[in-house]
């Protein structure tokens, strides 16, 4: 191999993005999924390994803005991008709106899913202030959970946007 | 099995090329992971290097060229789903597209180059593609060269990912006054299909109907009833239309699949619903100006 291709190649990854506003560095292992480097090695346990095949969603987190499922995204590919976990979200004090409109209308039960939920919510407010139920449902197909039957969560939702809206208002 | 997977990132086209070439077998592309990564996750791939094509901008972009909308192979779902180019021009495309399964997670990262490249059997935008007559573009070590999505497919063991690069997806624009159709039977929103079929209806000076009509999750791959239909349509012009779609789909579907959606039987069954359903909905659209 010509001595420049051999430059190319690496046998890690030197990491640098933003966690929740923290920059971060770090030398990963080439296969590390963004979810493994969260959990492993910045301790954010908030993001949760449901099944490791991009079905479930439980390990939604943001990257640049936009909901992505951390366990088929390889870390080494968010070089310099911003990503929010949950843990950036609210405070235990202050909770995000659609945080406290998930607490107000049961939007879970054993709560594996919520993580994604919330995050997933997130987005779609920021695209669609006022959602149908038909959207929300569908920018939702990519949470599964298996204790609400979704009705709760859809209900949560919809509070969600009227919460995130007045939230909104205030701030500006 | 390597333990020690090594990865690369080149930032130019003809870097990417010859480092596939100079890596020879064992190396594999990555862009959006959403086909890859879980089965890296589950150990069913082992490659001895990740190459990382999301740096390379020669992949990226939207633009409307002489041979028609060329569409880089990193775009992902989202971004066909939303920009105004493909939406005026392709809106069969973008409609397909928020289609794919998985949700929204999968649509901000998944990449049109990985769902052509995967070839899943299963997967959506595969008929939409193949009935608006797309080409693609490959790099390799010989260069560039253009070729029909059809001949790809027919390709059992297309190196596409392993030895050479999907770079762009050219599309004809869509006759304005076609009507169009995506129909998917599903079980769930974020499923995949049991069945689904493409159609894309013009309504010719003389009045008859001229149908692309594709349907996929039904056989290993796509299977595209264009040329069959336009022949029955020929030669028995007073057949009811549902009734040529349903005689072409049990003459031309031979070798349906079975999987958990359901036994070949059914399978066959369902892609004739569908691709009445999608024909009769295209009709639907027609403009009638």
């Amino acid at each position: 191999m010509a001595v420049d291709m051999q430059e190319l190649v690496e046998d890690s990854v030197l990491l640098q993005c933003r966690v929740n506003e923290t920059p971060c560095e770090e030398f990963i292992h080439p296969t590390t999924s963004l979810l493994d480097f969260l959990r492993e090695n910045l301790l954010l346990t908030g993001t949760h390994m449901g099944c490791m095949t991009g079905h479930c969603g439980a390990c939604t987190v943001m990257v640049d803005g936009s909901i992505v499922k951390s366990c088929i995204t390889l870390a080494a590919s968010v070089q310099r991008k911003k990503i929010s976990t949950i843990e950036g979200l609210g405070e235990k004090e202050s909770l995000h709106p659609v945080q406290a409109a998930f607490c107000e209308e049961s939007g879970f039960q054993c709560a594996y899913c919520a993580p994604g939920m919330l995050l997933s919510t997130v987005e779609l407010l920021n695209e669609t202030p006022d959602p149908s139920d038909a959207e929300i449902r569908s920018a939702l197909s990519g949470n599964l959970c298996r204790c609400t039957g979704y009705q709760s969560i859809v209900r949560a939702v919809r509070t969600a946007a009227k919460l995130y809206t007045a939230d909104k208002e205030t701030q500006e | 099995m390597n333990l020690r997977m090594q990865y690369a990132r080149p930032r130019k086209l003809d870097q990417a090329t010859e480092l596939l070439d100079a890596l020879g077998t064992g190396a594999m592309v990555i862009a959006g992971g959403q086909e890859l990564m879980p089965y890296l996750n589950y150990g069913r791939i082992s490659p001895s290097i990740f190459m990382d094509i999301s740096g390379l901008a020669e992949l990226e972009g939207i633009e409307e060229t002489a041979q028609g909308i060329s569409i880089g192979a990193l775009t992902v779902h989202r971004q066909i789903q939303i920009n105004p180019v493909i939406n005026s021009a392709l809106p069969l495309l973008s409609f397909a597209a928020a289609q794919i399964g998985g949700g929204r997670q999968v649509h901000n990262r998944g990449t049109i180059g990985g769902n052509i490249v995967a070839m899943h059997a299963l997967y959506d935008i595969a008929p939409a593609l193949i009935a608006l007559r797309a080409q693609i573009e490959v790099a390799g070590n010989q260069g560039l060269r253009t070729v029909p999505l059809t001949e790809l497919l027919v390709e059992t063991d297309h190196d596409l990912g392993t030895k050479t690069l999907l770079t762009r997806i050219v599309i004809p624009a869509m006759d304005p006054a076609s009507g169009w159709a995506y129909e998917k039977l599903k079980i769930t929103e974020g499923s995949y299909g049991s069945a689904n079929a493409a159609a894309i209806v013009l309504r010719k000076p003389d009045g008859d109907l001229q149908v692309d009509l594709v349907v996929g999750a039904v056989a290993e791959q796509p299977v595209d009833l264009t040329g069959p239909l336009s022949e029955r349509l020929r030669d028995n012009p007073d057949t009811d239309l549902d009734e040529q779609i349903d005689a072409v789909c049990q003459a031309v579907i031979t070798d349906p699949i079975s999987d958990q959606r359901g036994h070949a039987e059914y399978r066959k069954a369902m892609a004739c619903v569908v691709a009445k359903r999608a024909v009769a909905a295209a009709i639907k659209k027609i403009k009638t100006s």
